[in-house]
């Protein structure tokens, strides 16, 4: 079950008359929305967000958690109360007691809470009676005598008490969407279709949705986004990440000193590949600590012994960088093969790998 | 304007220097496009270059099946990359992808990993037809897209002009399509040039 970040704020959860309710939690949900495309308002009051994939992003949960309280603080103005547990019915409690429960624990913080958490004061009482007074208790019941003895809610709440449902009937406000929804279309009706920094449109939506059923088929990592950032080679100019990681500025794109000139190759591989080249004698070509080549590539050799012959080459175009303090030594060439095929090739660490296809 | 004019607007723009090409200068929304080029020759700029100009007017696309897309390249073709999809390796499931997509984006690139099947290409054209997007099918000679394409551009030959550095690629694109003003025959254009961009020749 995945594990969820629930985010429960006091003030928004008693809606006003005068509307300013509604729109608090809009503001407050385009806030968070920017940290995970995925947080969700469940009912006034009530923000949740799968933790995973912003944790990755920001480098650690106490991070997110971090961001998420100085968003709250900022628009709200008070602390957010913040829980974490697999689950929306288990990240919800976990919100009220404020508490992060461990991976692997998951199972015995449902167990050991009292039956109230149920919300159904009969269930409770008619539990006592028998002498049961956690959820474990309730969940070891056998689920025929259960449906024996109660009714059909109680059969649905003896699952969330086993943990087979992850969330209880009536635990999100199903309304509360649309009304948003209703709210946003007023204030957007003119900004429809644009998508751009932050505002959405009937296109951006279906893409979302199209984007969920190719997750749900190939996972998390399955459907990328590009997302780009300072470098020199294009290599490490652009990289892809999940869709639905918190966005990246694209439109930072300020040329780096040393960047490799246009036009950069249309295939940029994100694994190099070890190749070898060779000179007119067959020897080996290094790249040597002056940036220099030890003599005229001819020919280059992959992995397997599949070998082309270089009929143009440009370069070595030699980059010193620091690189977390390390000296990185790096020297990019171009080159064209018999075939017609062009390559973007880089010296690293005495090797050479392929980094781009222009195809 | 009302944005609502754009979503039921029939066909999705097209840049330079394809709009010189073909009919109305765009791309008709329900068609199969179909770009064939050997390996290495620069089918892959081309069919990236489809989709920068609707990309850039608020279209989204996605590209399936290229399993290391060169990004830069993208953005210096003018491709707005905050409106497209990546699904570099579906795997198997290339067309389901593929077709999952069909219902979100208002076109789809895909290169299936191997030849694709006559029923795969036969659903995802019908699909494409049904929902109103465009789907461009990048292939290979020696594993042809199997039916036939609403438009077609085929690379027989690419030739690299190099100074200093790579300076730009000259394709020849043979370009043929059903029916109305197609401008058939072979075009001789730039993809990429000096700044990464296509361009007429």
């Amino acid at each position: 079950m995945e594990q969820l970040l629930a985010i429960w704020v006091e003030p928004l959860s008693l809606e006003q008359p005068d509307g300013s309710t509604l729109r608090d939690t809009l503001v407050l949900l385009d806030a968070l929305s920017v940290l995970c495309p995925f947080t969700e308002v469940v009912r006034l009051g009530l923000y949740v967000l799968p933790l995973r994939g912003p944790s990755r992003f920001f480098g650690g949960d106490a991070a997110v958690l971090r961001a998420v309280r100085q968003n709250v603080l900022d628009l709200v103005g008070v602390e957010p109360k913040l829980g974490v547990a697999e689950g929306l019915f288990c990240a919800e409690l976990a919100a009220h007691r404020e508490l992060i429960v461990p991976r692997g624990t998951n199972d015995a913080f449902r167990r050991a809470q009292p039956l109230e958490v149920l919300g159904r004061k009969d269930l409770a009482t008619t539990c006592q009676r028998l002498g049961l007074h956690t959820l474990g208790a309730f969940a070891d019941l056998d689920h025929a005598r259960v449906a024996e003895r109660f009714n059909k809610h109680a059969l649905a709440l003896h699952r969330v008490a086993c943990g087979e449902l992850s969330e209880m009937e009536g635990q999100r406000d199903l309304r509360l969407a649309r009304r948003l929804a209703q709210l946003r279309g007023e204030e957007d009706l003119f900004e429809e279709q644009q998508g751009f920094f932050g505002q959405r449109g009937a296109g951006d939506d279906r893409a979302d949705a199209a984007a969920h059923r190719v997750r749900r088929r190939l996972g998390a990592e399955g459907i990328v986004v590009a997302a780009l950032r300072g470098g020199r080679g294009p290599e490490d100019r652009a990289t892809l990440v999940p869709w639905g990681s918190p966005p990246t500025n694209v439109r930072d794109l300020a040329p780096w000193p040393g960047q490799l000139a246009a036009p950069s190759p249309a295939t940029t591989l994100a694994h190099p590949v070890p190749l070898q080249l060779r000179d007119g004698a067959n020897r080996p070509v290094v790249l040597s600590a002056r940036g220099t080549l030890s003599s005229e590539p001819t020919a280059v050799i992959f992995s397997s012994p599949l070998r082309r012959e270089i009929i143009w080459y440009a370069g070595p175009w030699p980059l010193v960088e620091r690189w977390w303090s390390r000296h990185r030594r790096r020297a990019h060439l171009q080159m064209v093969l018999a075939s017609g095929e062009a390559l973007l090739v880089v010296a690293e660490s005495s090797r050479w790998w392929l980094v781009g296809i222009y195809d | 304007m009302r944005p609502v004019s754009l979503a039921k607007s029939r066909t999705l723009p097209l840049g330079d220097p394809w709009r010189a090409l073909v009919p109305d200068a765009s791309l008709r929304r329900g068609s199969t496009v179909v770009v064939e080029a050997p390996v290495g020759l620069g089918g892959l700029s081309l069919a990236l270059s489809l989709l920068s100009e609707a990309s850039t007017q608020g279209h989204w696309a996605a590209v399936v099946g290229v399993d290391d897309p060169g990004v830069m390249a993208m953005v210096e073709l003018g491709v707005d990359l905050r409106r497209v999809l990546f699904v570099p390796r579906p795997r198997g499931a290339w067309a389901e992808s593929a077709a999952d997509l069909l219902d979100g984006v208002d076109l789809v690139l895909v290169r299936p990993p191997s030849r694709a099947g006559h029923g795969a290409a036969r659903r995802l054209m019908d699909r494409v037809r049904e929902r109103g997007t465009v789907l461009i099918a990048l292939s290979e000679p020696r594993a042809p897209w199997p039916l036939p394409a609403d438009l077609s551009f085929r690379v027989t030959q690419a030739e690299w002009v190099a100074s200093s550095r790579l300076d730009a690629r000259y394709l020849t694109v043979r370009v043929s399509g059903r029916g109305e003003a197609v401008r058939g025959g072979e075009h001789v254009v730039v993809v990429p040039n000096r700044r990464g961009r296509a361009e007429a020749s």
